[in-house]
């Protein structure tokens, strides 16, 4: 399976990185290596966008090349659960 | 005042139509921070008609993002306190408070009048509920959501004959999600009662643009209509706006398992229906929409319920306590039977005549025909 290098970065921008990883890793993975690398925290959940392609990435889908090309910047973004308090 | 000179600056907006906004009927459920604006958009804007649903009462807390509340207004309905400010704001919008907990208490019949759903509410279980209705019942739903910084909007037009390639709420989530949920949730559905819920402040900076962009959003302002799901993730320091398409997820848990196009049968008699369903798919499983305890009983003294007749009560109305023992005292002692799924066969022998839930799902071994069980009171 091919590596495919990348753009990460978190949705406020204060992170970000260029990364290659195998095309057979999913949303999931990327996500969980982001939360890890940059100590973001725990409590909340994310979500990976696509911002080149504007697409969201599902998380248990595989970086195929239908989804994510070479120099892609992919957005970690938090997923909102408030708004009623 | 009359219409035409109230909403005279709106004529001037080619691509404005009030009549189209005059018509909308919405439904807003919650009406907290962002519940606030969008009801507050939605009646300067002109809305039609308004259904909002919140069983909450107004905190003292709540007065610094909430636009229609007041101090006098501390310890009533979320609900009733927005519908009355809206109905000053501009009187010919048509609105009605709910003040019962729509997951609980949800109008089937009633519900297909909307032409869109906005979710305001600050929990994943109501948005996955609210989530798997609109779908069935193809409604449109704009589900919103906020924290400090960000704001975000989800549009899932369900209402398009395409629908079966719209991604749902569901299909967006990652897995952490579910695996929060069964951390705030024991064996099946009983709360933890010990869980203690995380609060994740905000401000009304995002709960106004959350508000603001539901309400065009479900009100379909603007040339076209949304033909696929899409979220946008709007940064309020930045100013940033990140619109994402968002995919049908092949093993989504709501679209895999209910797969449109799929049947609608308002039922009368529930006996009926259901040995009408056995005759005609056998000892098939029907899904509920949430689970139920069936029955519980003690391994130290045996005391229990429900072996002669399933209970059917409602997992959410409680929580793990119930695994304490009240007739012994021994604490989780109690083995609870819960269950989403029920084979045909025990509801028809059980004799239930209704359930406690709005409709029930029995799948065909194709999965492709989905028939929903409304409550005989739903169908008049």
């Amino acid at each position: 399976m091919t590596d495919v290098k990348f753009i990460i970065r978190t949705a406020d921008q204060t992170r970000k990185a260029e990364v290659e990883m195998q095309r057979s890793s999913i949303g999931a993975d990327i996500v969980q290596a982001a939360v890890d690398n940059w100590a973001l925290p725990s409590d909340t959940d994310y979500a990976l966008v696509n911002v080149t392609t504007g697409r969201s990435l599902v998380p248990t889908e595989m970086l195929d090349e239908n989804f994510v090309q070479a120099g892609d910047v992919l957005e970690v973004q938090p997923v909102l659960v408030a708004g009623h308090a | 005042m009359d219409r035409q000179s109230r909403y005279q600056r709106h004529s001037l907006i080619d691509w404005f139509s009030q009549a189209t906004v005059r018509d909308a009927r919405i439904c807003v459920v919650g009406a907290g921070a962002v519940g606030n604006e969008v009801l507050k958009c939605l009646a300067l804007l002109g809305a039609g008609s308004i259904d909002v649903y919140d069983f909450d009462r107004i905190e003292v807390h709540n007065l610094t993002r909430s636009v229609l509340f007041r101090v006098t207004d501390i310890g009533r309905n979320k609900a009733e306190c927005a519908a009355a400010r809206v109905r000053d704001l501009d009187p010919n919008v048509v609105i009605t408070a709910y003040t019962g907990n729509i997951l609980r208490d949800l109008d089937l019949a009633s519900f297909s009048k909307y032409s869109a759903v906005i979710c305001c509410v600050d929990n994943f279980e109501a948005r996955l509920r609210l989530n798997l209705i609109c779908k069935l019942w193809q409604i449109d739903l704009i589900n919103t959501g906020v924290d400090s910084r960000n704001a975000v909007v989800d549009v899932f037009p369900f209402s398009q004959q395409s629908a079966q390639s719209v991604a749902c709420y569901e299909c967006t989530l990652p897995p952490s999600v579910y695996q929060r949920l069964s951390q705030r949730y024991s064996c099946g559905g009983l709360k933890r009662a010990a869980f203690v819920e995380k609060r994740i402040p905000t401000t009304v900076i995002t709960a106004s643009l959350a508000g603001s962009l539901a309400a065009s959003k479900a009100l379909r302002l603007g040339p076209g209509g949304a033909l696929r799901s899409d979220r946008i993730f709007l940064d309020s320091i930045s100013g940033i706006s990140r619109p994402s398409e968002l995919p049908v997820r092949v093993d989504c848990p709501v679209c895999s398992q209910f797969p449109a196009p799929f049947r609608k049968r308002p039922v009368r008699d529930l006996q009926a229906e259901l040995a009408r369903l056995r005759a005609e798919k056998g000892n098939s499983d029907i899904t509920l929409p949430e689970s139920l305890i069936l029955s519980f009983q003690c391994k130290k003294c045996d005391a229990g319920e429900g072996h002669d007749a399933p209970l059917f009560w409602r997992a959410s109305e409680h929580d793990s306590g119930l695994a304490n023992c009240r007739a012994c005292g021994a604490e989780g002692a109690v083995e609870i039977q819960i269950t989403d799924r029920l084979p045909l066969d025990t509801l028809t022998k059980s004799g239930v005549r209704s359930l406690p839930l709005p409709f029930a799902l029995a799948a065909s071994e194709t999965g492709t025909d989905v028939l929903v069980l409304e409550k005989e009171s739903e169908c008049d």
